[in-house]
């Protein structure tokens, strides 16, 4: 039961942070190298917020949430709105750029220390009993959920939303969705703030669990292979890709040998692309050779 | 005009330059940024604010000494190149290693090939430190392969009322799984039983899959030599899955801030550095210029870097005003660092020991409403 607890606990942290990957990629064929970083960042805002609000968690978080969102809008307008036009090459260098700039900001501003917001926040972190003798951390249990209602709420907006339906309007063409009068700006700012917001969710959930490390953006990188191998312009893809990723794991620590847990994502992944180069639920005309 | 403006900028940098080439320069490439900088950070800023003290107060033999710092990120190959310029346009007399054991080959190859001494100051001292030592490798780090296992088993031997199953946790880097393969095969000569070893990758999003396969195997005991994020996340793993047994990791420079945080009775650290708590006067002045300086990491952290700045500034002392690579190598075969406290003893190097003559370890713990010594300072002779 324990190991069942595990692969879901793991699989909703690679799955928050891969759908991240998708939004972008889905409206935009750009790969967000940055995304990693950018988790990273909504973490550390949560710990600027919880000083600032050191009694208040429900304040401190709504802020980290909301600045993730407007951090994510001015990467696009500021950044990545540059790049519009350019090739697709040009703006994933851009995102890798993006990713070592902040980086350095976080030591600069933060220091290469361990943090912890949830101390600071004086929020506990209680080992919760489950039925078959498992636990999970609250926080943790947090996480589950909190990946469960991202996607609920963003395969609604996709499908019911107006905006939502621009947005994948803008990402099945562009020129068109310009043409019927969607301002693609506001619809990439938008991609970009979504995807923005689920990385620090999963940046902030993380910290709350364990605290922050500068070794945060390497997690992020190991959840591209669960949006890879679930195809990188479906949602759907993300979340099985990213059971799939995270049940390899989990049951090869436990079985196998523990090292393997570093590489098994991107056995995964190589043993997809041989297969499927365009991932489980992935469009096949979308896969773009960069 | 505009011409004799260029020439007087000449005629001033020209003075100005054979000054500013007196300084003692010294390199540092260390893991400011990445996974495991929490650890070498702190350390490197300490051995800055150091330095910068000792250049106000008139610099070594009449010397400013000029502490370059270069960021690493503990990746080997960003190691080699900083050492490379470091070493060949910086021409750096000394070279310090502040970063994860994974950068040692390459900067050890080029401070070899320059004939530069190389300083180990926070990162884990190398076999190659110990007697018979490489005649260009040095180390000050309180924290050593072998003898923090061999003291912390002897530890938990001499704590455990019942027969010890151990189990143990390693960082998946080569000096982290040697240490605790070695562990690993010495608590069975002191009659533990080991039951687990786990190798956890850096970074890692979840531990609880390696904790739950650790709990599965039964110990009464967890030991972890390891970077501390890998140590503290593993227990506190652990804790989630309701396992209540000791657990004894290395007191790396997070120690005396985690223990507060997690104020876990059955947590222990073993140290060869003093805590804080201790109150030294050398630890006020650490305080003090830590808070002058601006720095971002608190005082606790900084006494690997402390440590390691009085031996820059002891060995460029001891090398006389002309030093350069060979005085300053000879210099530091016969060196006596005092440490004021921070240590449990003074270190020592000789021309066949680059490490220290002894080894101190002390053992902390939460004593339920504040940090406390466990054990006092046990000294092991290094031969």
């Amino acid at each position: 039961m324990q190991l069942a607890v595990n692969i879901v606990v793991l699989s909703s942290i690679y799955a928050l942070i891969a759908c991240g990957y998708v939004l972008i990629y889905r409206v935009s064929r750009v790969l967000n190298l940055a995304h990693g970083e950018l988790m990273m960042l909504g973490a550390y805002l949560l710990l600027t917020t919880a000083w600032l609000f050191s009694g208040h968690p429900a304040i401190a978080l709504s802020a980290a949430i909301g600045l993730s969102l407007v951090a994510g809008a001015l990467v696009y307008i500021f950044l990545m709105r540059r790049m519009t036009g350019e090739m697709v090459l040009a703006a994933i260098l851009t995102t890798v750029a993006l990713g070592i700039l902040i980086r350095g900001f976080v030591v600069l501003v933060w220091s290469a220390q361990q943090q912890y917001p949830a101390q600071v926040l004086a929020v506990s972190n209680p080992s919760l009993a489950l039925p078959g003798g498992a636990r999970i951390s609250q926080w943790s249990a947090v996480l589950v959920a909190t990946t469960l209602i991202v996607y609920a709420g963003l395969f609604s907006f996709l499908r019911f939303g107006r905006w939502g339906m621009r947005t994948r309007a803008a990402g099945q063409n562009a020129l068109l969705a310009a043409q019927r009068g969607i301002n693609l700006h506001v619809v990439y700012a938008l991609a970009w703030s979504l995807s923005t917001l689920t990385g620090a969710l999963a940046g902030i959930l993380i910290a709350l669990d364990s605290g922050i490390t500068g070794g945060m953006p390497v997690i992020g990188l190991k959840a591209f292979p669960a949006a890879l191998v679930g195809g990188l312009d479906s949602l759907a893809g993300a979340l099985v890709g990213s059971l799939i990723v995270a049940a390899a794991e989990v049951l090869l620590i436990y079985y196998v040998d523990p090292l393997l847990s570093d590489v098994v994502p991107f056995l995964v992944l190589i043993a997809m692309l041989v297969m499927r180069p365009w991932g489980l639920f992935g469009t096949r005309e979308e896969l773009d050779r960069v | 005009m505009l011409r004799r403006f260029l020439l007087g900028a000449v005629a001033v940098t020209a003075c100005v330059l054979p000054a500013a080439a007196q300084d003692y320069i010294v390199g540092v490439t260390g893991a400011l940024t990445g996974p495991p900088s929490s650890t070498y950070a702190p350390a490197v800023d300490a051995m800055r604010i150091y330095i910068d003290r000792v250049n106000a107060s008139g610099g070594v033999n009449g010397h400013k000494i000029k502490l370059l710092v270069e960021d690493d990120g503990a990746q080997p190959s960003k190691a080699a190149a900083n050492t490379k310029k470091l070493i060949t346009q910086d021409n750096v007399i000394l070279m310090v290693n502040a970063s994860l054991s994974s950068t040692y080959a390459p900067v050890i190859s080029e401070t070899k090939n320059a004939g530069v001494p190389l300083l180990f100051a926070s990162g884990v001292c190398p076999q190659s430190v110990y007697p018979p030592a490489d005649p260009l490798q040095f180390c000050t780090t309180g924290y050593a392969s072998h003898f923090d296992s061999q003291a912390t088993l002897d530890f938990i031997k001499a704590r455990a009322k019942t027969p010890v199953k151990i189990g143990f946790s390693a960082m998946a880097i080569p000096v982290s799984r040697g240490e605790m393969d070695y562990a690993n095969d010495l608590s069975k000569k002191l009659g533990m039983t080991p039951v687990d070893l786990e190798v956890i990758p850096p970074p890692t999003a979840d531990y609880t899959p390696f904790a739950t396969k650790l709990k599965d195997a039964g110990p009464t005991w967890v030991y972890s030599w390891a970077p501390w994020v890998t140590q503290v996340r593993t227990l506190e793993a652990l804790r989630k899955l309701g396992w209540q047994d000791d657990f004894i990791a290395w007191g790396h420079l997070e120690a005396e801030a985690e223990l507060a945080r997690l104020k876990d009775a059955k947590f222990f650290v073993v140290n060869s550095n003093s805590l804080f708590q201790e109150q030294l006067p050398i630890q006020k002045e650490i305080e003090d210029a830590a808070k002058q300086a601006g720095s971002k990491y608190p005082a606790q952290t900084m006494t690997e870097g402390w440590i390691g700045g009085m031996a820059i500034e002891a060995a460029l002392k001891a090398a006389g005003s002309s030093a350069d690579r060979a005085k300053l190598r000879a210099a530091m075969e016969n060196l006596k660092i005092d440490t004021k406290g921070l240590r449990g003893g003074p270190i020592e190097w000789t021309k066949d020991n680059h490490f220290r003559t002894q080894l101190y370890y002390r053992v902390y713990g939460w004593d339920g409403s504040k940090i406390a010594r466990v054990q006092d300072w046990k000294n092991y002779p290094v031969k």
